[in-house]
């Protein structure tokens, strides 16, 4: 139960005072109580969602942020095994020149 | 963005993992509290994976199996009533009672029903006025703000035939129950991000400066929960011990705020048993007493009953990571996900079933990496 899962408000109602919404979990739409989040919601926003309420907005800003510094790591990583690999065949030229 | 696909890029999360095992130095322990990042670890091989440089252990964040034998039993007597519609999430009727699991009342003919929302089971009161609705409350901080809107919105709607079985747990206690054992060997934390979504994580900060253990508020996708050991293992390196936040696009460092408050205008700490690990002072929720009229456990005078814990399940070891799953004499013989002896074998999210499921069936002994 204890699996929350993103997903995009696509309508808001109101249920007798309580605000409620359709939130669209890549193809599959439920039910959700949108009561703890209902000032800061819009359609079309992203919303962590369990056991039927939305219990927090992604904040798409930082969702990229995050994605953005990762890849940069990986990329990263990938100049610095290269620099490695050049590191090695440069000494091994000077090996071969001694 | 859809928030899913993206943290599940092999690429990044391979150069995580060389950058983990680089900046290694040593073998740390940490441990991830909660089950739904242990399904993740144990279905991706994380652990094994980044076993030369961190030893994962899995952590008492599954509510289906910390909540104590005695409430299954208690959940079972009021199920039982005639006139009573007991309802619950799935992963809570194949739980082992002391007799039976609430599946077998329902084949006796017992009324219970799984809900997904606890408001479904408050929609279950409105339409049937002639019975009594129960709802088995029980969960970590996520699910505290379903179960206090559902008793909150019983009494704005006047729904007098609805109760909840509290069987709420909190996790900054329990993380303080694991690091005072003489057993702990745990180094660092993931903690649960979607407790954290909730709850935010200034009540993780006395706990990683008076512990001196890095705290990293950790997602559920891969490349979130490596990145939650990176920033861990980052930290031990340094001598750091800090509270982090990797799940920056849903946590808050005051949570949700509307959340919080209705939870503590419903719910009072209490102190509550952990199956397997006894009673955590303070670590538990019970329903304030302004709103005792919704506490089942009066309706129905079960309050009294006391149960003690089964010998042959060694959950309590399993669930404060002093035994893997696999190094249970019990384990994929007498206890299977068809025939579990403990909750941590019956739910999705326990390190039992996840082990199980996930193949991890090889026989080691007490003491060594899984």
């Amino acid at each position: 139960m204890c699996l929350g899962i993103p997903g995009r408000i696509t309508e808001l109602r109101d249920d007798r005072g309580m605000p409620m919404g359709t939130v669209d979990f890549g193809g599959v739409r439920r039910e959700v109580c949108l009561s703890y989040v209902a000032d800061e919601v819009r359609a079309g926003d992203y919303v962590i969602v369990h056991v039927g309420f939305a219990i927090s907005k992604v904040d798409e800003e930082e969702a990229r942020k995050t994605f953005e510094a990762l890849k940069a790591m990986s990329q990263l990583d990938e100049l610095e095994w290269m620099a490695e690999v050049a590191d090695k065949s440069l000494q091994g030229m000077e090996g071969e020149q001694a | 963005m859809k928030y899913l696909e993206e943290y599940r890029d092999p690429a990044l999360a391979k150069a995580l993992i060389h950058r983990i095992l680089d900046r290694a130095t040593k073998r740390w322990t940490l441990m991830e509290v909660c089950g739904g990042q242990t399904h993740t670890i144990v279905r991706q091989g994380i652990d094994e994976l980044l076993a030369p440089a961190v030893e994962m252990i899995h952590g008492p964040g599954c509510p289906v199996c910390v909540t104590p034998l005695e409430q299954i039993d208690k959940a079972l007597a009021v199920a039982a009533r005639p006139g009573v519609i007991f309802t619950s999430f799935g992963d809570m009727l194949r739980v082992p009672g002391s007799d039976c699991d609430l599946q077998q009342i329902r084949a006796r003919g017992g009324q219970v029903r799984v809900v997904y929302s606890p408001l479904d089971a408050l929609e279950i009161a409105i339409r049937h006025p002639d019975r009594e609705v129960v709802f088995f409350a029980v969960g970590f901080e996520t699910t505290a703000p379903a179960n206090a809107m559902a008793v909150w919105r019983a009494r704005e709607l006047g729904v007098g035939n609805f109760s909840v079985l509290v069987s709420h747990v909190t996790v900054p206690p329990a993380m303080t129950a694991i690091l005072e054992s003489p057993d702990c060997r745990v180094q660092g934390f993931l903690a649960a991000g979607h407790v954290c979504t909730v709850m935010g994580w200034t009540e993780y900060e006395p706990i990683a400066a008076r512990y001196r253990v890095p705290i990293v508020v950790t997602g559920f996708e891969p490349l979130d929960i490596l990145e939650g050991i990176w920033l861990a293992v980052k930290q031990l390196e340094e001598g750091r011990h800090e509270v982090e936040n990797q799940y920056v696009r849903a946590v808050r460092r005051d949570g949700t705020v509307p959340a919080r408050e209705l939870v503590g205008q419903v719910f009072q700490l209490v102190d509550r048993k952990w199956r397997g690990i006894g009673e955590i002072p303070m670590s538990g929720l019970g329903l304030r007493p302004e709103f005792a009229a919704y506490d089942a456990e009066r309706k129905f005078a079960v309050e009294g009953m006391e149960v003690s814990e089964p010998a042959e399940c060694r959950a309590g070891a399993v669930l404060q990571g002093i035994l893997k799953p696999h190094q249970c004499e019990a384990f994929g013989t007498r206890c299977t996900p068809e025939h579990p002896l403990g909750a941590p074998m019956v739910s999705s999210e326990g390190a039992c079933a996840a082990y199980y499921n996930f193949g991890r069936l090889r026989h080691q002994p007490a003491g060594t990496a899984g």
